[in-house]
């Protein structure tokens, strides 16, 4: 080792402030966490009886885990034309992902309660599709699973967008001019070559999208209304509504267990769909 | 690391492969990278495209390739017109400057992708396969990932996925200006041998005047969207037509110098000194008392001759050696010409009395060799980082 490298006692004071932040961090997630095995004093696991007693609570979790899945689809669904469209506007790139990330300049409680605008049983769409004369009475967009699928992939496909960008524009150059060299049509070039090689992207998005949808609090909160709850708002309602902090707490893990399950299980699906892949 | 050659790839004969280039301009909204370009490719050419960066040759082979479409004119191969063909509808291979290998694929995929895509049927692409990998030496690493391979070896991928699908055409974009030095030479050697058995007429693009004299059946040289001059290497080193192309193309000793009159004979004042040159030196101008011009000799025919020697029948100089190097067969004498610094190469052991370094001497050279040029225009001159 340098001298230019040695650990000096004003240098490893420039660590300090991280250790702070790391030591918070790690203190209030093990506060927490310990309230949810000790009830009166004692270690329990009342609470988390409580939550696998429940059917209701059950359901919670279900929903949450399959509308999670479903809206990380769907945003990758809705992502994937809109990267590709941006990575081929080689001039107009820059202004278009700006376009495409402008909603994030707004705040997530506004853009959800536009959405209500639009979802509710008098809003636009409604009103819309009445006008048309396809429905007679308003279809219920909203205070259900389907309202909270809409918001969270809206507020989630510029993530999607950016991961699946990134993976193509690392594609070498003069690939896809080299297939077509090779014969290949188009369409073949994107099968064979782009759609493989973006792959890396997707399966970030998905995993990224999935995680932040299961994470969820404020989009469940307002489109699912108080029955169609997931586990994030579940956990809000226990700490600001019912002020039960080791039943929020015993949520809590059940989720960040759940979010670890869940990303084992997509690393292993993309190992396998990436297989050959460097 | 040799190449063999597998005798049966060997007796294809491609009588077809000829490209017809004909008036072809490319511009980029008010910037013309490609102005009129004439040119015909007979099959089973090994034909370099030359000149400087910004040049248009890879401009022209991205055309013929069908990536982008002419502005004017039309490019023809075998005689068919091929504007608003597209690229994969037209019989040519190509190896991209940065090889453009397909990383998720291994050797074998990336050589089969071709042939997979035309439907070949199992039991023969494997053979072909097999015969191209072992056509560029790459027996037995089939199996191999891209990232596995050196750059040597993924040259020789690109070359062999392309030449699986036996294109009447290969285009090569600069496809060896990444590798070093002596790998680069292995690699010529190779290309030209596979050139010569499997007849497909090459297109090859470069910047690099040894790597094209050293390679071609025809050189192009070209600058500013122009073709200054189609030929054999040789012929092209022995005629330039233009001073461009007698910068370009070998060393070159320049002498900056005036025409005082004109005539069967040219009267010439340099800052070296005064003398006449056959009318017949001057290329691509005729010259008129008074216009600047630049004489052009190759150091080959510049001879050193003691201070005092007699010389009939040649033109001579006075001059100072400056420094002298010999490399093994041939000696190289730097010397001040007036004001210009000059190259003479000759036979080491014909250098039977060495000057020293700063003693006067003579240079001589027979004045049908000089070449007289108009100076570079201001543009061209960039081309070489030379300003006005």
């Amino acid at each position: 080792m340098n001298s230019g490298e040695r650990l000096t006692f004003s240098k490893s004071l420039m660590l300090l402030p991280m250790l702070i932040i790391l030591a918070m961090f790690f203190i209030s997630v093990f506060t927490l966490f310990s309230s949810a095995f000790v009830d009166r004093g004692g270690f329990s696991l009342k609470y988390f009886q409580q939550i696998i007693d429940r059917p209701d609570y059950h359901i919670v979790f279900y929903r949450t885990v399959l509308s999670s899945i479903t809206v990380a689809i769907l945003a990758v669904l809705f992502s994937y034309p809109i990267a590709l469209l941006l990575w081929r506007a080689n001039k107009w790139r820059n202004l278009l992902l700006i376009v495409v990330l402008v909603p994030w300049l707004v705040s997530l409680v506004v853009r959800t309660y536009g959405w209500i605008v639009l979802l509710g049983p008098k809003g636009f769409i409604n009103a819309f599709l009445g006008w048309l004369g396809v429905i007679d009475e308003p279809v219920k967009l909203m205070f259900n699973d389907t309202g909270i699928i809409i918001g969270l992939t809206h507020v989630l496909v510029p993530f999607a967008v950016i991961s699946i960008l990134s993976s193509l524009l690392s594609i070498e150059e003069n690939l896809e001019e080299a297939s077509r060299v090779l014969g290949a049509s188009g369409f073949q070039t994107f099968r064979n070559i782009v759609l493989p090689l973006s792959l890396p992207g997707v399966f970030t998005a998905l995993m990224v999208l999935y995680l932040a949808s299961v994470g969820a609090i404020v989009t469940p909160l307002l489109l699912g209304g108080i029955t169609e709850k997931f586990v994030g708002s579940q956990i809000y309602q226990e700490v600001m509504a019912t002020y039960n902090m080791s039943k929020a707490a015993a949520w809590s893990i059940c989720l960040l267990s759940l979010s670890f399950v869940s990303l084992v299980i997509i690393k292993m699906i993309e190992r396998r769909a990436l297989r050959g892949q460097e | 690391m040799t190449t063999t050659l597998n005798p049966s790839v060997s007796d294809v004969q491609n009588v077809t492969g000829s490209i017809d280039i004909a008036s072809v301009s490319k511009s980029y909204g008010d910037t013309e990278v490609l102005s009129n370009v004439n040119l015909s490719i007979p099959a089973g050419n090994f034909l370099t495209l030359l000149g400087p960066s910004g040049c248009g040759k890879t401009t022209l082979l991205r055309l013929i390739a069908g990536f982008i479409e002419p502005t004017k004119g039309k490019i023809a191969i075998d005689g068919r017109d091929m504007n608003g063909v597209p690229t994969q509808k037209r019989p040519i291979g190509m190896v991209f400057q940065n090889l453009a290998l397909f990383p998720h694929f291994s050797v074998a995929e990336n050589v089969a992708y071709g042939l997979k895509l035309r439907k070949t049927p199992a039991a023969e692409m494997q053979q072909r396969v097999d015969r191209f990998i072992d056509l560029v030496g790459l027996n037995g690493m089939g199996d191999r990932r891209i990232a596995q391979l050196s750059g040597g070896q993924k040259q020789r991928v690109a070359l062999a996925r392309s030449l699986v699908l036996e294109p009447s055409i290969l285009l090569l974009d600069e496809p060896l200006s990444a590798l070093d030095m002596q790998l680069r030479k292995q690699l010529q050697i190779a290309l030209k041998d596979i050139q010569q058995k499997l007849k497909t007429t090459f297109v090859f693009v470069t910047h690099d005047q040894e790597e094209a004299t050293m390679i071609s059946d025809t050189v192009v040289v070209m600058s500013n969207g122009h073709v200054q001059q189609v030929g054999a290497p040789q012929d092209i080193y022995a005629s330039p037509e233009t001073l461009f192309v007698s910068k370009f193309i070998g060393e070159l000793n320049e002498i900056p110098a005036r025409v005082t009159d004109t005539g069967p004979q040219l009267s010439i004042d340099t800052a070296a000194g005064q003398f006449t040159l056959p009318a017949s030196a001057a290329r691509g101008f005729a010259p008129r008392a008074g216009d600047a011009a630049v004489i052009c000799l190759r150091p080959e025919q510049l001879k050193v001759l003691p201070a005092g020697a007699n010389v009939t029948g040649q033109t001579t100089l006075n001059a100072t050696v400056i420094s002298r190097l010999v490399i093994g067969p041939l000696t190289r004498v730097s010397l001040r010409v007036g004001e210009t610094d000059m190259i003479a190469v000759m036979m080491t052991d014909a250098d039977t009395a060495p000057l020293p370094s700063g003693s006067a001497c003579k240079v001589s050279f027979n004045p049908d060799h000089a070449r007289l040029f108009a100076p570079l225009s201001d543009d061209m001159a960039s081309a070489f980082g030379e300003h006005a």
